[in-house]
């Protein structure tokens, strides 16, 4: 073998937050990465693991060991160019490394930093942005891209440095999933046909699902590596760092809890229907889920009565954003909404608490249509709680009591009962009043700040809630249990709406569904009726659930009655296929 | 309150992409020819020179290809500020001395031929200043008026003038204008998605309306902050080490045309500055 192309040896690194004690982010990490190899890195927040991606390229320096890049230690000041340009670094938020004004300008950044001639620049811009498929976008504006295309941008610009190592530090964190597939695929194909080495960090476990090895991090230190085979079956050993392996595993494993003879190192839909087929006994009877919500439009709390919006009215801009929506909201529903970025979901739901008022047709709210100037607009708001997308970045007070505290103030009441207010909030949310309440709002990890934003609206105590993409950017722990948290909900009988692209989530959760694309409703109803039609699903760029997706397969192999693919939840699937093989 | 729409897709200064002869010039070039016919305007005393200089802004717009409306517009936003140094000079220019020959008189207020000079040339000035401007960013893009800033500047970096940083500046500037005004729409419905009064009444106290932003106002510069830093490390991770030994992707290329413009620009300024005081107003002087 070649001499390896990035080398860590006993890397440690420690630094001081302001005000507080010293933070020991890595506690000695050894590491080797070859040529052309592709290694995923998993951990969750404040496992160290983005620590550990900048001392790839010397963007940080260990405070103990060493850190060689092509045979160059990352301490030596002069080669600081050459690691730079060998390796390349794309980071997790879209719009904050993205430069220039104009695409092909910001491609350019890196080359010109370089001191490369301009010809050899115009050559390398060419080629980055052929590579990358961004070449008819070369003289747009960044703002006007999709977050996948931004990503794909700032891959390209990495390339035109002629990096040897790419290393994506949480790059498809923040984007739906088209924009993941767009990056992901052009992070295996760079890896195949240009020999790039790819290392990527990542939250999500079916990203890790092809690489050549899985490194997986927590306090600072390498706890578990190889192949996704060997590493996704030590279930024990990844409960212990609370991961869970990707779905398709998941459903293995838990299969073979129930036949031992069954394969639990399992990674592809191909492979489990395989192993299903080769395991197929019986014939037990397919039971769906009881629950039926009854969902009319008559005495629906919130209606949408043929919405339309204009986005820039007025001006030459003048762009329709959502037109013709029809909807409603139950008493009592988990209502999911499905739908793309820019498919004019996030438009849609702002109109349920009056944000954004209809410019055709009218949303009832309560039976108050929202464009009447009699209808108060901060009395609906209460009573329908919307939480943001990325809710933590709206905090802003100190501490987290107060934080909490905004909206029941706004609402004058007293101090006892916004007191009484915040407790509850907080219970619900799974966050201890008395432990979190004199805590910085800021020193709290991500998924705790989502937690307090969550309880910010809670408090409001509205009879509706409507969540934006509620574990967007979360870790999976956080994930993990904001998910158990809508769970629980559920089966209170909460009213909820859930706006979501992951389906996996919506599958177990939601009652009724709504498909929205280009800026209207495209299908409605139950989740089976909606994740049956897997072909125009696909034509939307979005994919039935993974549990969805094995019965169809196991259906069309006549193995099970069509009605089967009407499952779509884990523990439903389990107790079906468990008493067929 | 009406909705949160902010000005996300606007750009600063209207570019309007006719393709015309004058937009495909050099930016150098129309920064340098702005900059004389700019001077031509301040220094000539001559009100004929500001009728004249009237005319050749308007023969650039026609060539430009820009829409007379489309000026009228730039004229109209900067319109305020005309009136009320219109309404002061003519309150108070009267008294400036010599005053020549007075035509009215009330108390302390009084309208000399000095001071009728004064408003009518400053009005003047003012406007073409206006539709000048406005002719710039109409026909060359932020992005290339940056690049042409740099390059004018780029001889002057041996005498410590930070050319390359200045550009920077104003591109990172220019570039998270849409991406931070989306953020604080975002923000803005947020908290008033939390019972907020964002936009209801009016505040005049200064110290309850400070306190009634810092919702909006914490989580902006908190995010913003968020950004500068990552922005920091992106930049860092593609070599930048700051100015030097820098190489370009954009390079200028000025045309015997180019050429031609400065210097027509350069004479247009001259002229402006020695044509003598028209006989035609002699009335006032």
């Amino acid at each position: 073998m070649s001499e390896p192309i990035l080398r860590l040896e006993n890397v440690h690194f420690q630094y001081q937050r302001e005000g507080e004690e010293t933070v020991q982010a890595l506690k000695g990490v050894e590491l080797t990465v070859e040529p052309g190899e592709y290694v995923v890195i998993l951990g969750h927040n404040g496992s160290g693991k983005s620590t550990l991606a900048k001392h790839l390229n010397a963007l940080l320096v260990p405070t103990e060991g060493d850190v060689w890049v092509n045979g160059w230690n990352t301490r030596d000041r002069d080669r600081l160019q050459s690691i730079r340009s060998t390796v390349g670094m794309v980071f997790q938020s879209p719009d904050n490394q993205i430069v220039a004004t104009v695409v092909e300008e910001d491609v350019a950044f890196g080359p010109e930093n370089l001191g490369l001639p301009h010809e050899e620049i115009v050559r390398r811009v060419d080629w980055a942005l052929d590579v990358v498929g961004m070449s008819e976008f070369r003289h747009r504006p960044p703002h006007r891209l999709s977050g996948g295309q931004k990503q794909r941008v700032a891959i390209a610009g990495m390339l035109a440095m002629r990096p040897q190592v790419l290393v994506l530090d949480e790059s498809t964190a923040m984007l739906d999933p088209i924009g993941r597939q767009e990056v992901l695929e052009l992070a295996h194909r760079l890896n195949r046909e240009e020999g790039v080495t790819i290392v990527a960090i990542t939250h999500f476990m079916e990203e890790a699902v092809d690489a050549d090895r899985i490194v997986i991090m927590a306090d600072g230190r390498i706890q578990l590596e190889g192949s996704p085979r060997e590493v996704f079956i030590r279930t024990e050993a990844l409960q212990a760092l609370h991961m869970e392996p990707p779905l398709v595993t998941r459903l293995a494993l838990t299969l073979r809890q129930i036949n031992p003879q069954f394969p639990g190192d399992l990674l592809t839909l191909d492979e489990l229907t395989a192993a299903l087929k080769a395991h197929w006994r019986g014939n037990a009877p397919v039971l769906l889920d009881a629950r039926k919500v009854d969902s009319s439009p008559q005495g629906a709390i919130i209606r949408y009565e043929d919405v339309g919006r204009y986005y820039m009215r007025g001006t030459p801009l003048e762009v329709k954003a959502i037109e013709h929506v029809n909807m409603h909201v139950s008493r009592g529903e988990i209502l999911g909404v499905i739908g793309h970025t820019g498919s004019g979901k996030s438009t849609i739901i702002q109109h349920a608490n009056a944000l954004i008022r209809p410019h055709e047709g009218r949303v009832l709210v309560f039976d108050k249509d929202t464009r009447d100037e009699k209808t108060d607009a901060r009395a609906l708001r209460r009573r329908v709680g919307l939480v943001f997308q990325q809710p933590e970045r709206q905090l802003f007070e100190r501490f987290v009591g107060d934080d909490v505290a905004f909206g029941p103030r706004n609402l004058g009441l007293s101090r006892e009962e916004v007191r009484e207010r915040v407790r509850r909030a907080m219970a619900v949310v799974g966050l201890g009043f008395d432990e979190f309440k004199d805590r910085m709002t800021f020193s709290l990890s991500g998924g705790e700040m989502r937690r307090v934003a969550l309880a910010g609206i809670l408090a409001l105590e509205p009879e509706v809630l409507v969540l934006d993409e509620p574990t967007a950017g979360l870790d999976p722990e956080g994930r993990a249990q904001l998910i158990e948290r809508l769970l629980s909900w559920r089966e209170q009988g909460e009213t909820l709406v859930m706006v979501s692209h992951n389906m996996d989530n919506l599958a177990e959760l939601a009652d009724r569904l709504y498909v929205i694309a280009r800026g209207t409703v495209l299908a409605e109803g139950a989740p089976e009726e909606i994740f049956a039609q897997v072909a125009r699903l696909q034509e939307e760029g979005l994919n039935a659930p993974v549990v969805t997706q094995v019965m169809q397969s196991l259906a069309s192999e006549g193995l099970l009655p069509p009605e089967a693919t009407h499952i779509h939840r884990f523990d439903e699937a389990v107790h079906l296929l468990g008493g067929m093989i | 309150m009406e909705d949160f729409e902010l000005l996300r897709n606007v750009t600063i200064g209207q570019y309007i992409p006719t393709g015309s002869i004058i937009h495909r010039l050099d930016p150098r070039a129309k920064i340098l020819a702005a900059s004389f016919l700019i001077l031509a305007i301040s220094f000539t005393p001559s009100i004929l020179a500001n009728f004249l200089m009237m005319a050749v802004i308007l023969v650039i717009a026609w060539l430009a290809r820009i829409e007379f409306r489309y000026l009228l517009r730039g004229f109209l936003l900067g319109l305020p500020i005309l009136i009320f140094i219109f309404v002061t000079q003519f309150l108070f220019m009267g008294r400036v001395e010599p005053a020549g020959h007075v035509f009215f008189q009330l108390g302390w207020f009084r309208i000399t031929q000095r001071s009728l000079y004064i408003i009518i040339l400053s009005g003047l000035r003012l406007i073409s200043f206006v539709f000048l401007t406005s002719l710039i960013t109409m026909t060359a893009t932020t992005t290339e008026l940056t690049h042409g800033v740099e390059h004018l500047l780029r001889p002057f970096r041996r005498v410590g003038v930070p050319s390359h940083e200045l550009a920077l500046i104003i591109m990172v500037a220019l570039r998270f204008v849409p991406t931070l005004a989306e953020e604080m729409e975002d923000i803005m419905k947020a908290q008033a998605s939390r019972g907020a009064d964002i936009g209801g009444r009016r505040m005049w106290r200064p110290d309850r309306a400070a306190k009634a932003y810092l919702p909006l106002i914490v989580p902006l510069f908190l995010n913003a902050f968020r950004r500068a830093e990552e922005l920091i490390y992106a930049m860092e991770a593609r070599g930048y080490v700051g100015g030097g030994g820098r190489t370009h992707f954009i390079q200028l290329k000025s045309r015997g045309l180019d050429y031609v413009v400065v210097l027509a620009a350069f004479l247009v300024m001259l002229l402006m500055w020695f044509i003598p005081w028209p006989s035609i107003f002699g009335i006032f002087f």
